[in-house]
């Protein structure tokens, strides 16, 4: 068979946001599909945002109520959301209550009262809601898996795209034979996570679709289910290829150390402990990015977009006009229950609305405080999954995090996600001469060959500026407490960039 | 607790709606058994017997708290009810259930005042838009766009 003679399945919008790509594009025309979950895990919403997304007069939706939730309640409740729309109902979208049926008849009945309404009605989208609830008869003529399969056969006959909407614990989706009939089987759920409510969805299995595998997280807001794919919307991307440009810190010294720039596309990590001057480097690369008329994203979770913003104008650094002209975004990602995936979903859509070039995240540490405590544990594997992502799409991306200073160590990060990352910038104190004093030094450069200079840096009121040359009077100078030693001409540092 | 006004506005707009399409002189409890049948199916078919029936119920029970004439009047599980008079309505209702009016009465202003109950129930579970959309599919050759009662006064 050619690929002309294949019949060809149309995609339907699934209505909810980030669904689509989940599904493959998609839920397939005249599909016949369960959504299963425990109570108050938003089958009944979701299916709502299908129905919505799909009826119309002349095919409208048939949504069959059962026993179980009032289909008053359902209506008083649902109507909350934004994406219901009154006017539909009941032209394009009718509720019908079956309970009766089922109390009074058995399946064959309930089925027959379907039938009599599909047939009446030419419905492109039938929803049963609970189906499950059906079943309590013990006297049923039918059993519930011989109900299914003629439903099933019906309305596929019938070119209806169906859902039905069952109560099921996690242990009942195994080999379930309810669920072989099913086109698509989709399996919502929420778990609590010490304070937190974490939902997740999985596509257990689509028929003839090439649906993102794994789970997804996803929120109920007043707009209704939104779903956040693993691949944060980017699996139908081709990855860019390296590039050979390099983006510049706007600090000539720094830039000389990173042998140009940053590579483009390069994913950077600056560790330094506190006050070392990681977000003022950040500033400067995002600023100097702006200059160059790359559009740039701060994340920042530690402290509000205008506090940070101020406290770059302090540096001499303008971040308000680029805000305003379009050419910024400082993304405030408000704290304590958030997943990697929904936090991605923020950034990429600044990516998309600004085109974006550069991305800051400041920092880490704040970015795994924000999330539900279910995904702090995930944190490196969610990290990789979104650096990949966007630096796939040719975003630099500049990220800060805190080790704790240690004088017997040199950790470049807490996290033990340096493997994450193409270049490290390494901040640190160190003793001299009685005072504090700061040294920086490119611990890693992927491709690059940086400097190997361990250089003294401070923090002006210009931002970060190197001071002199590298420092070649001291041994140990990454112990923090480095010990004198000769002039020039023996100096310590030896050419493989090691400390003694 | 009083009928707010704009329902019965409302009511009696349906009322004179039924009263009108049965071209006779109708009295105000069989056109409001009307009323009331049409609610009961247009309701019924989403909220199934059992759902219109607890409304029903409770806009009966408000309604004999005003309106003394309706303490017979009863709504039976299938949520039909008795003691309104069936009148002209009788060729729109549903078969077997004539039999059980034995004891109807014309229940007069009583009829309004249930109705009334059973719409304001309706706007305060369902909002406005669903209920108008209820009536509108009930009674689709009547205007509610206006969502306003024949004396002007919102709904």
């Amino acid at each position: 068979m050619t690929t002309q003679q294949k019949v060809i399945i149309n995609k339907l919008s699934t209505g909810v946001p980030g669904l689509d790509e989940i599904v493959g594009g998609g839920l397939p025309e005249f599909s016949f599909n369960i959504i299963a979950g425990a109570p108050g895990s938003g089958k009944t919403t979701l299916a709502h945002q299908f129905v919505f997304a799909n009826a119309t007069p002349e095919r409208p939706a048939l949504y069959f109520t059962v026993l179980g939730e009032s289909a008053i309640k359902m209506l008083r409740y649902q109507q909350q959301y934004t994406f219901f729309d009154p006017a539909k109902l009941p032209g394009s979208i009718r509720f019908i209550n079956l309970s009766q049926v089922v109390l009074a008849k058995d399946l064959g009945a309930v089925l027959d009262e379907i039938t009599r309404e599909v047939e009446k009605a030419n419905p492109a989208v039938v929803v049963v809601d609970s189906f499950r609830t059906m079943v309590r008869k013990p006297e049923s003529d039918m059993d519930l898996q011989s109900f299914i399969q003629r439903l099933a056969l019906f309305l596929a006959s019938w070119q209806a795209t169906t859902f039905l909407i069952g109560e099921y614990a996690e242990d009942e989706l195994r080999d379930n034979p309810i669920f072989t009939v099913a086109d698509g089987l989709f399996w919502l759920r929420q778990t609590a996570e010490r304070n937190s409510i974490v939902r997740k969805l999985q596509i257990i299995k689509l028929r003839g679709q090439d649906s993102v595998p794994g789970l997804h997280t996803f929120r109920i807001t007043d707009a209704g289910v939104q779903a956040f794919s693993r691949t944060f919307g980017l699996s139908g991307h081709v990855k860019n290829p390296p590039s050979q440009r390099r983006l510049s810190f706007g600090i000539p010294e720094l830039d000389k150390m990173l042998d140009g720039g940053v590579r483009e596309g390069d994913s950077v990590l600056i560790a330094g402990s506190s006050g070392t001057g990681k977000s003022v480097l950040a500033t400067q690369f995002i600023a100097e990015g702006i200059r160059h008329g790359e559009p740039g994203i701060v994340a920042v979770f530690e402290e509000r977009p205008q506090a940070y913003a101020e406290r770059a104008t302090s540096l001499g650094l303008d971040l308000e006009t680029p805000q305003k002209n379009g050419q910024l975004a400082i993304l405030y990602l408000r704290p304590l229950d958030l997943s990697v995936d929904e936090t991605m979903h923020s950034i990429l859509d600044a990516v998309q609305r600004i085109g974006a070039k550069r991305l800051v995240i400041d920092s880490l540490a704040g970015f795994e405080m924000a999330l539900s405590p279910g995904f702090r544990a995930d944190f490196r594997e969610s990290l990789y999954r979104m650096i990949f992502a966007l630096t796939g799409i040719g975003v630099t991306i500049l990220s800060t995090v805190e080790v704790d200073e240690s004088f017997t160590e040199f950790p470049f990060s807490t996290y033990s996600i340096s493997f994450l990352t193409d270049d490290i910038i390494r901040l640190r104190y160190v003793s001299i001469d009685g005072q504090l004093r700061k040294i920086m030094v490119v611990i890693k450069m992927r491709g690059g060959n940086h400097a190997k200079d361990i250089r003294e840096y401070e923090i002006t009121s210009k931002g970060v500026v190197i001071l002199g040359q590298r420092l070649t009077h001291y041994q140990g100078l990454i112990s923090g407490i480095p010990v004198h030693s000769e002039p020039p001409g023996n100096a310590e540092v030896p050419e493989t960039g090691g400390e003694s | 607790m009083t009928t707010p006004p704009e329902m019965r506005d409302l009511a009696l707009r349906l009322l004179a709606y039924e009263a009108g399409e049965a071209k006779t002189s109708a009295t105000q409890g069989s056109a409001a058994y009307c009323v009331y049948e049409k609610l009961r199916r247009s309701l019924g078919a989403f909220a199934g017997v059992a759902g219109f029936h607890s409304l029903a119920s409770r806009a009966m029970a408000l309604a004999k708290s005003e309106a003394p004439c309706l303490s017979a009047a009863r709504v039976t599980p299938d949520g039909a009810v008795q003691g309104l008079d069936p009148g002209i309505c009788k060729s729109e209702t549903q078969s077997g259930m004539e039999e059980d009016r034995a004891g109807a009465f014309s229940a007069g202003d009583g009829g309004t005042i249930l109705i009334a109950y059973l719409l304001g129930l309706l706007l305060n579970l369902l909002g406005e838009a669903l209920t108008f959309s209820l009536l509108r599919n009930a009674w689709p050759s009547e205007a509610f766009d206006d969502r306003t009662s024949g004396n002007g006064r919102k709904a």
